[in-house]
């Protein structure tokens, strides 16, 4: 029922023993210095066996006695063994339960990785007795042979991006251990390319630092990767004359059949050349003078790329195939348990590497993650970045390069990595352009009066010391189950932001009202700006909370008897909070318009204008009105959710009354247990107050008053409502579209239920989450 | 647990067969368990993994019996995790095929959070994998809540479920 990730090594362990071998030989060398004071140090060992560890070249020779101060202890052992029962185990109190499941039984193939080796035991062949063997072929390989090969390592790779270890997956590949010794040319541009294309993923995916130890494993032979030298900038260069090589080669050849295998040759090569430029420039990008510009060149590299993938595709069954039921992803060139010794000591795990087709497939899906990670660029505040990632992690939350990709985008594209734009600016600019309050206005002569500058300084300093909001965007970017986990402790630190920031709103009016005594009219208007700053720390903090709630759906961690509560949160409570907050913001909004216009129409009619100036102004505030409604489409969406939320809690409401709900067996389980447990995140914070479980008694009591059908029939009302909601939008996206099927079949059941079919049956519905991971379809069998 | 139209198995249910229940208290016992968790699991455990948990805590090792059958067994274990907080762990519980259905693996369970409730636990938690409907059913017609999922958590990638029982207040919010 448990089991445990594979601990990683700390360091590499393989470089650590390199490192201490290493050490030891230079102690030999040096021998002849005495080093008797660490030895007398240490105080444990005693004289003989000091003895016995300086006596130098004896100490080959183990069983002289007493030279190494062997004890015999056998009848000591054995009666102290008489005092256990069969089977009992002496404990050391450091043998706890991991290193319980770590120990291995030796000879159990399950367990010992020895075991797994062929009947001879031989060890698997290393890059140089394969040669010697023959085994492998370091030149003139055929076209046919170097698909093969090409196919596979990118196989290996999608494997080893999919969280398996480099060295049971690409550095299986003998031709990778040693690529200067390749003599085809074409093999040894590919194979340079591969082992430089590992170093700038590991480089990229740990600068983005959103991998856990499920997601990848970082550590690897670098021993191996160490020994020859990276040089990525050289590599398309390579690759290039190659191409070019075989290209000429190509046109020299008379046969068509020929001819086309050397070009899915030449397209692999050209695929890897692309690949490859566009990772190594998400890499630079940090360093780039211009991100737009560097942003537009890895995206021209994935059109290339992108473009090639299906001619690849096509030509798959040209190379040399893997051997049914081998392990070896291609008959040449690959030792599939070179490194099973040298894997960290437990049990071992079973290596699946992708099949060639189901590789390119990733390759493909991938590299259109990276095309839409480079849109992060046109996101400069954190609203609209927010939303990005928020969106991005839906869609491609399950592979870490891409998540790794759009973490090195974003911070090169708002130049907070490397000091461009200070963090401060950033969410200046972002409250700017939320709902521009008028004091953070540049313009605006109240923006340097000495008390507000040091208000607002004060404020952003708080924030970025919290360091919540760029948290937010982070979070992000880890999986999806680790995303949870991670809010919890986010929503927690939104608290003491909330209370600076109505801090800071309540200061803003008390300088308007001073202002206003002192007979500054227009100082005074632009303070009183109401709650602009907690607005706009309340909204991310809202969003945190539902994201957290309705994850819960997505990971599978709601049982059916928990819906009710689940569902009756953001309806009676957070979606609304959402609704408000955005729409505060767009009367904010609106009012400053009225009255920047109040303002240039008292301007222009002391200055006087023409008829043809009247018309334009007459104009112009329409023009703007519709650029005031900035979140429409986002109140519309909450809408809908606070409707099919309010549908889902009516409808399990409904199915409980009626006995189709599965309930726990009261000796052990507390309702209210489990429902401060699901909502423990939520307790540390003032605004929204924490609701009781009391509370959430009573609402629900009062609610299960109401017959089985009178509930239906109100579920069936929300999920009506959703739907008149959702067919309001316009040029609606897949998302709506879903939601709008789960409304419409949810108004179904629960009208059908309503009236009483399947009275007798009381069987639980199926809730089929696959159209959306928020709300499911109720399906009665 | 899809088990096909096995006669036998439908006359059990009918004539529930008389099941007791009792703890650990011999080495020969070890294989059995063995025997009947490698039936139903897919990870190999090491003899010093059974060992660890039986002997620490033979109380909380409970067989399932039919006669001299064993039937069914859950392993489990208790610590004090701070000055105010005991959390007990169920590693392990498996039933023999022949034998489900019949809420033996429900009654090793409530036998187990019983014995841990004499010893002041204040919340039991497990892991199980995501795919086990059966597992997951048992364990929350309990009380127990889906509180992590863990990615690819077991060694043949697939994730698991976090669970847990909170049995006081004591229990500290994680």
């Amino acid at each position: 029922m448990h089991g445990t990730y594979v601990g990683e090594q700390p360091t590499d362990f393989q470089a650590a023993t390199a490192a201490a071998a290493a050490a030891a030989r230079e102690r030999e060398s040096n021998s002849n210095e005495p080093d008797e004071w660490s030895l007398s140090e240490c105080g444990f060992a005693d004289n003989d066996v000091q003895r016995a560890i300086r006596g130098g070249s004896a100490a080959e020779d183990i069983t002289q006695y007493p030279i190494h101060g062997w004890v015999d202890v056998t009848q000591e052992f054995h009666d102290a063994c008489a005092e256990l029962l069969p089977g009992e185990l002496a404990q050391d109190m450091l043998f706890g339960l991991f290193e319980a499941m770590s120990a291995i039984e030796i000879m159990d193939p399950k367990m010992d990785v020895g075991m797994g080796f062929d009947k001879f035991d031989l060890p698997p062949p290393s890059f140089e007795a394969a040669v010697a063997m023959g085994a492998i072929k370091l030149d003139g390989l055929e076209p046919a042979e170097l698909i093969g090969i090409f196919d596979a390592l990118f196989a290996c790779l999608v494997s080893w991006l999919e969280g398996n270890s480099m060295d049971q997956v690409l550095f299986t590949c003998l031709y990778l251990h040693a690529p200067s010794q390749i003599q085809d040319k074409p093999l040894r541009c590919f194979c340079i390319a591969v082992r430089n294309l590992i170093v700038v993923i590991k480089n990229i995916i740990i600068l983005a630092a959103v991998n856990e130890e499920e997601d990848f494993q970082l550590y690897g032979n670098s021993a191996l990767l160490g020994a020859e030298k990276a040089q990525p900038s050289t590599i398309a260069g390579l690759l290039k004359d190659v191409e070019d090589e075989l290209v000429r080669k190509c046109k020299q050849l008379p046969e068509a059949a020929e001819n086309q295998c050397l070009m899915a040759v030449v397209h692999r090569l050209r695929f890897m050349r692309h690949l490859f430029q566009a990772i190594y420039q998400v890499e630079l990008m940090v360093g780039a003078s211009s991100a737009e510009e560097a942003v537009n060149e890895i995206y021209k590299n994935l059109n290339v790329a992108s473009e090639l993938l299906p001619l690849i595709k096509r030509t798959i069954d040209r190379g040399t195939q893997p051997v049914e039921g081998s392990e070896a992803p291609n008959p040449m060139g690959f030792s599939p348990r070179i490194h099973d010794r040298s894997q960290p000591p437990t049990f071992p795990r079973s290596i699946k590497i992708r099949e060639r087709p189901a590789s390119y497939q990733f390759l493909e899906e991938m590299v259109a993650r990276f095309k839409y990670a480079c849109k992060v660029i046109r996101y400069k505040d954190y609203y609209s970045a927010l939303n990005f990632f928020i969106e991005y992690s839906r869609k491609s939350g399950h592979c870490i390069l891409s998540r790794s990709v759009l973490q090195s985008l974003f911070s090169s594209s708002i130049r907070l990595a490397h000091g461009k734009q200070s963090m401060k600016q950033f969410l200046r600019h972002s409250v700017m352009v939320f709902n521009s309050p008028p004091v953070l206005n540049p313009k605006h002569p109240v923006s340097s009066d000495p008390k507000v500058v040091q208000h607002l300084e004060t404020f952003f300093r708080y924030c970025i010391n919290m360091n919540t909001f760029n948290q937010f965007i982070r979070l992000c970017g880890f999986n999806r189950a680790r995303q949870r986990d991670k809010l919890a402790h986010l929503i927690e630190n939104f608290d003491p932001l909330q209370v600076d920031a109505a801090r800071l709103d309540s200061l803003m009016n008390q300088l308007a009202n001073e202002r206003a005594m002192e007979g500054n009219e227009s100082h005074a208007t632009a303070l009183k700006h109401s709650t602009y700053f907690s607005t706009w720390v309340l909204y991310n903090c809202f969003r945190a909370m539902l994201i957290y709630l309705m994850s819960g759906f997505e990971l599978e961690l709601y049982a059916v008897h928990e819906f009710l509560y689940i569902y009756w949160y953001p309806y009676e409570f957070l979606v609304g909070f959402l609704v408000s907050a955005l729409t505060r913001t767009e009367n904010l909004l609106l009012a400053q318009e009225e009255y920047a216009e109040h303002q240039s129409r008292i301007q222009s009619n002391s200055g006087g204008g023409g008829s043809g100036s009247k018309n334009r102004k007459a104009a112009k505030p329409k023009k703007n009105k519709k650029q005031q409604r900035p979140y429409r489409q986002e109140i519309v969406y909450y809408r809908a959710l606070l409707s099919l939320c309010g549908g889902m809690y009516k409808a399990m409401g409904a199915l409980t009354k009626d006995g189709r709900v599965r309930l726990p067996m009261s000796k052990f389980d507390n309702e209210e247990i489990r429902y401060n447990r699901r909502f423990s995140p939520f307790v540390p914070l003032t605004s929204p107050p924490p609701v009781s479980y009391a509370e959430f008694r009573n609402i629900r009591d009062h609610m299960m008053q109401n017959s089985a059908e009178d509930l239906y029939s109100y579920a069936a009302k929300y999920f009506d409502q959703a739907r008149n909601v959702l067919e309001s939008i316009q040029n609606p996206e897949q998302e709506i579209l879903d939601l709008l099927q789960i409304a419409r079949t949810n108004f179904v059941v629960m009208n059908v239920l309503g009236r009483g079919h399947q009275k007798e049956v009381k069987r639980q519905p199926e809730f089929d989450f696959s159209k959306h991971s928020y709300f499911p379809i109720i399906k009665i069998k | 647990m899809g088990d096909g139209p096995d006669p036998a198995l439908a006359l059990r249910r009918e004539l529930p067969p008389e099941i007791t229940y009792t703890v650990f208290n011999s080495e020969s016992e070890l294989k059995t368990i063995r025997a009947l968790i490698e039936m139903s699991l897919s990870e190999p455990y090491s003899i010093y993994t059974y060992r660890y948990f039986v002997y620490n805590w033979p109380e909380l090792c409970i067989f399932a019996r039919h006669g001299e059958r064993y039937v069914g067994v859950i392993v489990s274990k208790m610590e004090q995790k701070s000055s105010y907080a005991r959390h007990g762990y169920i590693a392990m519980l498996a039933v023999e095929p022949g034998y489900r259905l019949l809420r033996i693996g429900t009654k090793l369970v409530e036998k187990t959070i019983e014995a841990m409730l004499l010893e002041h636990v204040d919340e039991i938690a497990l892991e199980t994998e995501l795919s086990n409907k059966a597992a997951l059913r048992l364990y929350e017609s309990l009380g127990f809540i889906r509180e992590k999922r863990m990615l690819r958590f077991y060694m043949n990638g697939v994730d698991a479920l976090g669970l847990r029982l909170i049995l006081s207040s004591n229990a500290k919010l994680q």
